[in-house]
């Protein structure tokens, strides 16, 4: 998972960014299971990461509209964004 | 309940990475990994409520921290700029807030030997009003979740203005930001955000489709989490977050102008009102059947069931109201957010 984040934190790509997210959001619904497992309330974990698991599909598509809206606006990424800011 | 393991095998590692998640996120120069980092953050958190056996908020926390205040932070940065410019100089203001921060962190410090222990069973929260809480709640509301019979039974107040809050923030975001197309027609920041020209809107259909699958699934879920909030974690405000975050999804995926063909703006707003008013009319009903503001006991006449029933379906009306409030803040802040208030086209 700290692995993942590094990967979404430093990413040279966009694409890795997105997968990174990708992937701390599944992680972090089987960790939250185990929890459950660990603490002897599976029933009320599941509910945790049933909502978690949703919104973080939100989260995803989001980051990835962000990234298809922003592409289109400047072609090249590195020189837009500094000239953005 | 509580978890068998000592408190460091499990809250001192999570511990560990929310600082330096905190860490990460504050030093980060793109904004949008700081909004992942944030993400993450506030799973770790998650976690720990979890731990604590607090699992309504570790809830609250996967919904809102995780989830929908993610997408805020999204479309707040695709409307201003992802970059992040530090000021140069200034070394001796810095230092100035390192004291103060250092200060204040100190005596913050100083105070800590003056808490109970953690899970102290003399401590004031433990000795006076939990234990009556716990024997009651069954009795008195048929609730066996005592979060949500204590968030909304024995502290409807404090709920009520919570949602309040709730609605102040959507009505305080939606007048800062919300402006009307015909004033700034001529403005010049319109090319700032352009619609692409190269962007296709038919290059995303399996979002589309997929989307389109799980937005019924989602409210379902969402009813789920409101009306079974008397016995397992959730409630108004969760449930209310995830319905907002479903109708966010279909803005996301396909585009605002869709979204608001369904839902006028206009009409939005009044829900949001609505919720508030229902939370407050269940409260005055109580009032002009001779009890208290939210006394739910005294709505026996007109609700199902004695007393205790009365209460038990007074809270699900109130959750109700807050879920409803909730949802379309959620939404109304959101459009906001990612068209800067135009409501045309954005994120």
């Amino acid at each position: 998972m700290l692995l993942a984040l590094l990967r979404a934190v430093k990413g040279p790509t966009v694409i890795d960014r997105l997968v990174a997210i990708n992937v701390i959001g599944t992680k972090s619904i089987v960790l939250l299971l185990f929890a459950g497992i660990l603490f002897g309330q599976l029933e009320m974990f599941v509910d945790i990461a049933l909502g978690y698991g949703l919104l973080n599909y939100i989260v995803s598509i989001a980051a990835s509209r962000y990234y298809q809206h922003r592409r289109c606006l400047e072609p090249e990424p590195p020189a837009g964004r500094e000239a953005q800011s | 309940m509580m978890p068998s393991l000592p408190i460091w095998q499990f809250d001192l590692p999570l511990l560990v990475l929310v600082v330096l998640f905190a860490v990460v996120a504050l030093s980060i120069r793109n904004l949008m990994g700081a909004a992942i980092v944030f993400g993450a953050y506030s799973f770790m958190m998650c976690l720990i409520w979890a731990g604590m056996g607090a699992v309504d908020v570790a809830f609250t926390e996967a919904a809102v921290g995780a989830g929908v205040s993610t997408v805020f932070i999204v479309s707040t940065i695709y409307n201003t700029s992802a970059t992040m410019k530090r000021r140069p100089g200034g070394m001796a203001f810095k230092l100035f807030i390192g004291v103060v921060v250092t200060v204040a962190g100190g005596f913050l410090l100083s105070a800590l030997p003056d808490f109970p222990d953690w899970g102290d069973p003399n401590s004031p929260v433990n000795a006076t009003v939990a234990p009556y809480y716990i024997t009651h709640s069954i009795p008195d509301t048929h609730v066996p979740n005592l979060v949500t019979s204590v968030l909304a039974d024995y502290r409807g107040f404090d709920t009520l203005l919570e949602t309040v809050v709730v609605f102040i923030a959507c009505i305080g975001i939606y007048s800062i930001l919300r402006i009307e197309p015909a004033r700034t027609s001529i403005d010049e920041t319109d090319e700032e955000i352009a619609a692409p020209a190269s962007y296709d809107p038919t290059d995303s259909l399996i979002v589309r489709q997929a989307s389109r699958f799980m937005v019924p699934f989602m409210q379902l879920f969402a009813l789920y989490v409101i009306a079974h909030g008397h016995y397992s974690p959730g409630g108004g405000f969760q449930g209310g977050v995830i319905l907002g975050a479903s109708l966010i999804l279909l803005a996301v995926s396909f585009d605002l102008k869709f979204l608001l063909s369904r839902w006028r703006e206009k009409s939005l707003m009044l829900l949001v009102a609505t919720g508030v008013g229902l939370y407050a009319a269940v409260g005055l009903a109580c009032l002009f059947m001779g009890g208290n503001f939210l006394d739910y006991g005294t709505l026996d006449a007109v609700l199902p069931g004695k007393q205790d029933m009365a209460r038990s379906h007074g809270i699900l009306l109130v959750e109700i109201g807050v879920g409803i409030t909730v949802m379309f803040s959620m939404l109304a802040i959101h459009i906001n957010l990612a068209s800067n208030g135009r409501l045309e086209r954005g994120l």
